[in-house]
Parts: C-alpha cells; sequence; structure tokens
C-alpha cells in the first residue's frame, strides 16, 4: 500500500469520525441553547400573566396565534410549574408540529387555575436542520477535497521520490552509468536523491578502483612471469641436467603455465566486464566449430576419445575473438574432465550448440559450475574457463546452462 | 644478423639475449627508451625486438620513428598480454609480429627466425637442415629432393625445431605453439608424444635420421643424429 493512500486512508477516518461526532455535540448544543431561549420568551409570558393577574384580579383573555397559544384550565391538585415539549396542532389538539410548553399554576378570584403558555418549536427544529444540512455539506466538501489533493497534488509531490525509487531499481553497477537526477523542492526528497546519486557515485567508483586494482595487479604480474619463464627456458639448456631436477623444471613449468593462464583469464574477464570489446560481428560458428572439432581431434589421440560431432550452418552476432575462446573454453574443459577412452558428442544447430562429455561426476554443486574458481580439487585448470563462457554469453545475449545426464556432463548454449 | 633488444626488464633482457646468442645472432641489449632511440636511428638491425611499455616513453613512438625513415627492420613488440590495442596499433603501424609476455624463448627464436627469412633479399622461405628443406611458402617438407608427407601439426612441429635447432622445446612450449595458450595449456600433454612419435618415425622412414631426442623426460631436442 502507498504510503500516502494509507496516510488518506486514516485521515479520511479520522475526519468523517470528527465531524460525526463534532456535529452530534453541535446538534445538541445548538438545540440545548435554543430550548432555553424560548423557555426564556415563555418565562417573559407568565410574569406578563402574573402582573396582569396581580393588577387586575382576573385572567387575562386565552390567546391562540400561530406560533402562540395561552390556554387556561381548572388546575389539577398538586399541579407544579413545568417546561416541556409536545406536539400539537394550532388549535391546541395533539398534532404534528412541535411545541415548547410552560404549564404552571395561578389564583384568581379565589380559584386556582392553571396556564399553558405554548410556543411553536417549528422555527428552531428548522433553524436546527438547515444547521445539520450545513454541516454535512461542508463533511462532503472537505471530503472531497482531500480525495482531490491526495489524487493530484500528493502524487505530484511524490513523482520526484518515485524517480528516485525507479534510478535505484535500474542501477546497474556493470554499466558503471550514473544514476538520473530527480531534482525537487521538497526537502526531503532533494535530499534523499542527492544521497542515493552520492552513494552510487561512490559505489561506481570503488568499483572501478577494484577493477583497476585487479587489471593493474594482473598487468603487473606478467613482467615477473616472463622473467621466470625464459629462466627456465635457459636452464633447461644447460648441460648435465638430472631426471630429478629435470622433473622439478617440469614442475616450475607447470605452475608458471598454470598462473600466466590464470592472469591472463582474470585481464580477460575484466576486459569483457568492461564492455571493452564490440558488439562484434556475424560470426560462422559452423567453420569454427569445425576448425574448434579438428584440432580437439588432434589432441584427443593419445585419450583415445570418441568425437561425435553434428554440425548445421548457424551463424551468432558475437566479437570473433571473443567466440574463438568460448569454444576453446567449452571444448577444452570437455577434454580435460573427460575420461580414457570416453567421448565427445558436438551438436550445432541454429539457435543451440549443445557440447556432451562422458566424466565423472562434478565434485561440487552443479549451480556452481559457472561461478569462478569452481573446480575439483586436484584440477590443472584456472577455474576460471567456464566464468569466461557465461561472461561472454551474457555480454552477448546469449544463454549457456550445464546438465549432468548420468553419464555424460552436457553443456547447451542458447544464441 | 644483427637483433637489437628493447626492453626495460634487465633479466628479461638477459634471457632474451642468451637464448639468441645460441642461435647465433648477434645481439644489443638496450633497457630505456632513450638509448634505444638513438641506436635505431645510427645503426641499422635485422630484427629489432620492442618492449610497448618503456620507462621513459612508448616503443610504439620508436616504431613510428622507425617506418618515418623507411628503415627496414624487422619489428617483433613484446608486450603485456591482452593490451589488444597495443597489438592492432602495432601492427597497423607496421610491426612483423607481436609477442604477448611471458613467452617461451623458443616462440621467439620461432619467431624472429620468420621475421629474418621474410626479411631477407627476395625472401628467403627455405628452412635446411642437413638433408632437410622446409619450404615455408609451400608448407612442405623434403628429404633429398623427396616430399614427406606430414601433417599440417607435423610440419607445425618440425619447422617450429628447426628454427630452435640444439635448443631443448619445453613440452609445454611445444602445446602452446601448436594449439595456442588456450586449447594447449593445461591439458594432459601426452598428446605431444603422439605427435612426436609419428614425426620421428616419418623422419626414419625417409632416411634424414633420427633428430628428435627426448630430454630429461620433459623436453624434446633437434639436432643432428
Amino acid at each position: 500500500m502507498k504510503l500516502f493512500t494509507r496516510y488518506a486512508r486514516v485521515n479520511f477516518l479520522a475526519t468523517i469520525l470528527v465531524l460525526i461526532v463534532g456535529s452530534f455535540c453541535y446538534f445538541f448544543i445548538i438545540r440545548f441553547v435554543l430550548i432555553r431561549q424560548l423557555d426564556d420568551a415563555l418565562k417573559i409570558e407568565e410574569a406578563e400573566i402574573l402582573d396582569y393577574v396581580a393588577q387586575k384580579g382576573k385572567l387575562p383573555e386565552p390567546t391562540n396565534y400561530k406560533d402562540q397559544m395561552i390556554v387556561f384550565g381548572p388546575a389539577e391538585k398538586g399541579l407544579k410549574r413545568q417546561f416541556r415539549s409536545t406536539y400539537q396542532d394550532p388549535e391546541g389538539n395533539r398534532g404534528h408540529e412541535p411545541f415548547r410548553q410552560l404549564e404552571f399554576p395561578i389564583e384568581a378570584g379565589g380559584v386556582r387555575f392553571s396556564v399553558t403558555v405554548s410556543k411553536s418549536q417549528v422555527e428552531t427544529e428548522d433553524l436546527l436542520w438547515l444547521i445539520v444540512a450545513i454541516t454535512v455539506g461542508v463533511i462532503i466538501l472537505l471530503l472531497l477535497i482531500q480525495f482531490l489533493l491526495n489524487r493530484y497534488l500528493l502524487q505530484r509531490i511524490w513523482t520526484p521520490f518515485y524517480g528516485t525509487l525507479g534510478a535505484i531499481q535500474k542501477f546497474n553497477l556493470q554499466s558503471r552509468s550514473p544514476l538520473q537526477r530527480h531534482p525537487s523542492d521538497i526537502d526531503e526528497f532533494s535530499s534523499l536523491d542527492l544521497a542515493v546519486n552520492q552513494m552510487t557515485d561512490k559505489i561506481i567508483g570503488d568499483y572501478q578502483a577494484l577493477k583497476d586494482f585487479a587489471d593493474n595487479a594482473s598487468h603487473e604480474m606478467q613482467t615477473p612471469l616472463a622473467v621466470i619463464n625464459s629462466k627456465l627456458d635457459l636452464l633447461l639448456q644447460e648441460r648435465d641436467i638430472t631426471e630429478l631436477q629435470g622433473r622439478h623444471l617440469q614442475a616450475m613449468y607447470d605452475a608458471v603455465g598454470r598462473m600466466s593462464r590464470l592472469n591472463q583469464s582474470l585481464l580477460l574477464l575484466t576486459k569483457i566486464g568492461n564492455d571493452q570489446f564490440g558488439r562484434g560481428a556475424s560470426v560462422a560458428l559452423h567453420d569454427l566449430v569445425r576448425e574448434k572439432v579438428a584440432q580437439l581431434e588432434e589432441m584427443a589421440v593419445a585419450h583415445k576419445l570418441q568425437f561425435t560431432t553434428h554440425v548445421e550452418e548457424a551463424t551468432v552476432n558475437m566479437d570473433p575473438y571473443l567466440a574463438d575462446i568460448l569454444l576453446n573454453n567449452l571444448f577444452s574443459n570437455s577434454i580435460r574432465h573427460n575420461t580414457e577412452g570416453g567421448s565427445v558428442r558436438v551438436d550445432l544447430r541454429q539457435g543451440t550448440l549443445e557440447v556432451a562429455n562422458t566424466g565423472e561426476p562434478l565434485p561440487f554443486e552443479a549451480d556452481r559450475i559457472f561461478d569462478r574458481f569452481a573446480k575439483g580439487k586436484h584440477s590443472e585448470s584456472t577455474g576460471l574457463g567456464l566464468a569466461i563462457v557465461r561472461q561472454i554469453c551474457e555480454v552477448h545475449g546469449c544463454t549457456i546452462s550445464y546438465r549432468w545426464t548420468g553419464i555424460e556432463h552436457l553443456f547447451t548454449l542458447v544464441f | 644478423m644483427k637483433i637489437l633488444i628493447i626492453e626495460d626488464e634487465p633479466e628479461l633482457n638477459a634471457s632474451i639475449a642468451s637464448y639468441l646468442r645460441g642461435q647465433g645472432y648477434l645481439c644489443e641489449s638496450v633497457f630505456t627508451f632513450a638509448e634505444a632511440q638513438e641506436r635505431v636511428e645510427t645503426f641499422d638491425y635485422d630484427c629489432v625486438l620492442l618492449d610497448i611499455t618503456l620507462q621513459d616513453g612508448s616503443g610504439l613512438d620508436i616504431l613510428r620513428s622507425l617506418k618515418q625513415s623507411g628503415k627496414t627492420e624487422g619489428v617483433l613488440i613484446i608486450s603485456a598480454r591482452h593490451s589488444l590495442d597495443d597489438k592492432v596499433e602495432g601492427l597497423t603501424l607496421g610491426a612483423d609480429d607481436y609477442l604477448a609476455k611471458p613467452f617461451h624463448l623458443s616462440e621467439l627464436g620461432a619467431r624472429v627466425s620468420a621475421i629474418i627469412r621474410r626479411k631477407q633479399f627476395g625472401g628467403n622461405n627455405l628452412v635446411q637442415f642437413g638433408d632437410l628443406v622446409l619450404d615455408t611458402m609451400a608448407h612442405t617438407a623434403k628429404v633429398a629432393d623427396k616430399e614427406l608427407d606430414l601433417t599440417r601439426k607435423e610440419y607445425q612441429l618440425l619447422l617450429y625445431f628447426a628454427c630452435n635447432r640444439g635448443r631443448v622445446l619445453s613440452k609445454n612450449a611445444i602445446a602452446e605453439h601448436l594449439w595456442g595458450e588456450d586449447l594447449g595449456g593445461g591439458v594432459n600433454y601426452d598428446f605431444i608424444y603422439t605427435h612426436i612419435k609419428n614425426l620421428r618415425r616419418k623422419l626414419m622412414d625417409a632416411g634424414t635420421g633420427d633428430h628428435i631426442q627426448s630430454v630429461y623426460g620433459m623436453g624434446y631436442k633437434f639436432s643432428a643424429p
């Protein structure tokens, strides 16, 4: 629920409640005041009648006007002065018009009479109903205005807030574009927008610094690696190297080779992440796949691997260099993690490429297979090959998925 | 054959010089942009090995001035890996080849040999070793005028050996030369053995003797039997 919807709902209920309670009080207070006024008028009549009787010693003539009646009658025993409200018609019978009455006893010429002075309450009631009508009108008007305010004004006031929110939701660290500003003349919103912008700018800066660091570190490692590699090459030329020393040298070669491939892979990942490659050209995947498979078959002679290939014509929109790396990584993966005498199956159709190979089941969960450094404990690989594959796919809008079929590791590229 | 090595890392420079001297080249080493600039202006070389990132300047500027003064030196750029832009720019500026660090000295040896072959008057495309002759234009190998029936990889392997004759080549270097670092690296090297065995047999069948020796179980050497 939106903040102002909730706020408006509470506000509506409170307003209606206060107005209803208020108008009830209002109604009864005004009614009370008006009746007291009528009573005062009745008292004046009473005083006049009492004066008249005191001076003249007899009762005045009864009157019967539309809004005021004075009626005399025999006093019942124990009659007390009292005010009351009744309904009667102007002739004095019981009717539908509201009247306020004052009945009091009086003695004229030694006889006790009762005097009833009635005043019509119609005007008072009319006034009351008018007031009620006005109040109800005001309530309705008030609610209407509140509704419209919420609907249009509040929505306009909150627009920059939703703009900022939308920008945060769309924020993508990879694209490294700063958030769009949403200026507002509301202090809270503009400072929120500013704070969010400063925060994302800092995140972008830190992220870039981190990437640059990885990039620079990898670059800086290349020269020492080159020195070690060259010294190994020279050492190998020495005469009188023993078998054992030869094995040490081989281990060093392998380690330096791994280090250098690791380095290369990290740099490549950074470069792809930095979008330093083009969106690419149309690559004839069938030619590339055939070429790679031929290379694989040459390499795989020692492993006695069985190759099954089905290649249909297929093109993909990709940077040619990256397409090459993608296939290299997928295919060398299928040889590296194969078993002696196993098989590799390559199936290319327009839109999909399947690479399946026999091998041991994964030593880790399948959904981690494309993560960086996800590899078996004793694997000689860098653990970055498939991470690079995924990164290349992401950049070019392709998808790569992995499945263990029970006998085969199956990679499916959808492009 | 005179080679100028422009590389600011002294140890790497020394390694390169040592290896190439062993191949029979005359090598001069310089370590700074200023020295390098002076050297290429004053003398002529058959091949210049050029590091792009020097302390006091860019190797690309040396390449530019070489080309502007109409010199015909072959230029091999050796540079930090994955500076794809450097590679493209270097080759556009007229460099002959590009080698990313770290590299195997045998790979460097093969590349230098190829550049010098191309730069020689009239373009010498023959590599000779005893009675073995490789034609780098036609991609063929002959023993006593009889053509050997080699696969593409076997030919590449033989040429690689011939350009690094008398030197021990590690399996790693051979694998990366034949299949590139992406495919060749990190897999079981047994597959090299198969190819070498086949090549050896074909050479012996052609009657040129056993040139390929296995060394310390970790590399191979190509020399006179």
